[in-house]
């Protein structure tokens, strides 16, 4: 374990200095994804201004939704860009995961390590500035118990998508064309989750919260925080339940993630 | 002495999706999936001693390469058994590759954006070893692969047979008991292969590293490998030295003789001519029908010589025939 984080701090600071070399690159990339995730904020800001309010929920409150899963989707981003399909579906056309097996190490540790993206950095600061805008403009009763709620929020959003990514990384043994499914979502779901929930369909609802239950990541600590009642009735305790969603995604991911591997050295490629 | 590789049996079947072809396949290929068994790898047998240098050889899509993954344990096996210094290779993983390295040709195992000696460095946190190991282990191979030129370069800017010789001294950092190297050199120029080759060689008789090498390329296996395994179609079709091979399947041998004078009707018993070019003529004999001495006594007694020189039939002929006429079958 202690020998697998001193790994893990050498593969990060690898990647950081690899990234750095390529200085210009590495500045437009992070000023790309600020532009791009402000311009898609601002898009949304002007329509919600127009509406006033989306689903009972004013600007400053969608903010609240938006910028808590730009901040963690971003960090998630970042830390598990080595499981990215559309990377780790490359490393096993190209037989560099064969590499990977080589070495004498745990596989998902080095998959962690093929890859972290600092310039997510971007994405992270943007949706830690909406953030900030939201809790000034809501003026939220900031307690104890509700930093916690957010902490609790960000960590189960990293690792419920760090799984989904999990998930898909491990479907390319198979077959590279089908990961489009496997990005709505991620993608998809993260976009979904900056919107309140209950402004969609029933059916859609249903599907994020008995079959991936994406609506106690975001949604739920926002109530809480934000003192808005529950529409949907759930128990109280609801706005603490991210972190299990989130670890349930994971966990099952890493299942299937065991499975494929075994299934990879079985079939090749 | 106990063999450090044991296969027996081995057999690696693949399932291969079958694809129509002309007329509606696209519907057929959508609505059907029919499978037609590969069988990569058929039954193959073969022992190896510690510290032997053997080359495995085969044409493209023989089952070498899928025979080396099963050594190394990226492959699970579908039938027969590996046992390789007392390990199942793709089983307790990360045991076993700790004691074997690997160089797969065209892939790298360094990190593209690092220099060089990074990526030794990272390797000897991946594989834990001794920092006093570590150095000696790396100044060795610096001389002899004559890495100082380029180890402080990024791999990305290195050119194919710089990337080689890294890689080549990555796989050997930890002190592997045996080296599977598969076409180490392949695309290299002559000086790169030889330098390559010298290693190797090094490796095998200073260390007493077991290596076993696949590749395209015979003068590797000529002036490297004591034995020599062939397989074809996913069966071994020999095993045993390459000087056998030559002998039992080597075909005709050539006696290229300088006259002092132009004979152009220089008919002897036992060979014929094969070409006739001014005071030169070339001869080609069968090895079991007459002795070279024999064929040189007949000569002499009739003509003058002025030299002469006995060919060997080149060895890429020799396994090409037996590809082609199969006939180790």
């Amino acid at each position: 374990m202690q020998n697998s984080i001193k790994l893990l701090n050498k593969y990060i600071s690898v990647n950081l200095r690899s990234q750095l070399q390529y200085r210009l690159t590495f500045v437009f990339e992070v000023f790309g994804t600020i532009l791009l995730t402000l311009t898609e904020f601002a898009a949304l800001a002007l329509v919600l201004l127009k509406f006033e309010n989306i689903g009972g929920w004013t600007v400053g409150e969608v903010a609240f939704l938006y910028g808590t899963i730009n901040a963690s989707f971003g960090i998630m981003d970042m830390f598990f860009s080595g499981f990215d399909p559309r990377n780790f579906g490359r490393h096993v056309r190209m037989g560099t995961f064969d590499q990977l097996l080589l070495r004498p190490i745990n596989i998902t540790l080095q998959v962690l390590g093929l890859e972290f993206q600092f310039r997510r950095i971007g994405r992270i600061m943007i949706g830690v500035g909406i953030l900030i805008y939201s809790v000034q403009t809501t003026s939220i009763l900031w307690t104890g118990e509700k930093a916690i709620v957010l902490f609790f929020a960000i960590i189960g959003q990293i690792a419920y998508f760090g799984g989904l990514f999990i998930f898909g990384a491990t479907i390319t043994f198979w077959t590279i064309e089908s990961i489009e499914v496997v990005n709505i979502l991620t993608y998809g779901g993260s976009d979904l989750i900056a919107y309140p929930m209950n402004i969609y369909p029933e059916l859609l609802r249903k599907f994020f919260t008995f079959i991936l239950p994406a609506i106690f990541l975001n949604y739920y600590p926002a109530l809480f925080i934000l003192g808005r009642p529950d529409p949907f009735n759930f128990p109280p305790y609801a706005h603490w339940l991210s972190p299990f969603a989130g670890m349930l995604i994971l966990f099952f991911s890493l299942r299937f993630w065991r499975f494929g591997i075994t299934k990879y050295q079985s079939t090749g490629t | 002495m106990a063999s450090i590789i044991a296969v027996k049996k081995l057999d690696k079947h693949f399932k291969v999706r079958k694809f129509h072809r002309g007329r509606f396949s696209g519907f057929q290929n959508f609505f059907t999936r029919e499978h037609h068994l590969v069988r990569a790898v058929d039954g193959v047998n073969f022992e190896i001693q510690s510290g032997e240098l053997i080359g495995y050889l085969g044409p493209n899509g023989a089952g070498k390469s899928t025979t080396l993954k099963m050594l190394t344990g990226l492959l699970v096996p579908t039938g027969g058994e590996i046992n390789v210094d007392g390990f199942v290779p793709s089983k307790q993983r990360k045991e076993y590759v700790s004691r074997i390295g690997a160089v797969f040709g065209q892939r790298s195992t360094l990190w593209w954006d690092l220099p060089v000696f990074e990526s030794f460095e990272l390797l000897r946190h991946i594989y834990k070893i001794p920092e006093k190991l570590f150095k000696k282990n790396l100044d060795e191979f610096r001389e002899l692969l004559e890495l100082d030129t380029f180890i402080n370069t990024p791999v990305r800017s290195l050119s194919l047979g710089q990337r080689m010789r890294a890689d080549i001294c990555a796989a050997l950092l930890h002190d592997p008991k045996i080296l599977f190297l598969d076409e180490p050199t392949i695309g290299l120029d002559v000086v790169a292969k030889e330098r390559i080759r010298q290693f190797i060689q090094h490796i095998n008789q200073d260390r007493g590293t077991t290596v076993i090498l696949t590749t395209h390329d015979l003068s590797d296996v000529e002036k490297l490998c004591n034995r020599i395994l062939i397989i074809d179609e996913g069966k071994l079709l020999y095993d045993g030295q390459l000087e056998q091979l030559r002998q039992k399947f080597g075909g005709k041998r050539q006696l290229v003789v300088d006259f002092f004078e132009n004979y152009p009707e220089a008919t002897i018993e036992g060979a014929e001519i094969v070409e006739i070019n001014g005071a030169r003529i070339t001869f080609e004999f069968e090895r079991d029908s007459i002795a070279a001495s024999d064929l040189i006594g007949r000569l002499s007694s009739k003509y003058r010589i002025r030299d002469l020189e006995v060919k060997e039939p080149e060895i890429e002929e020799t396994i090409r025939r037996i590809y082609e006429q199969q006939l180790l079958k």
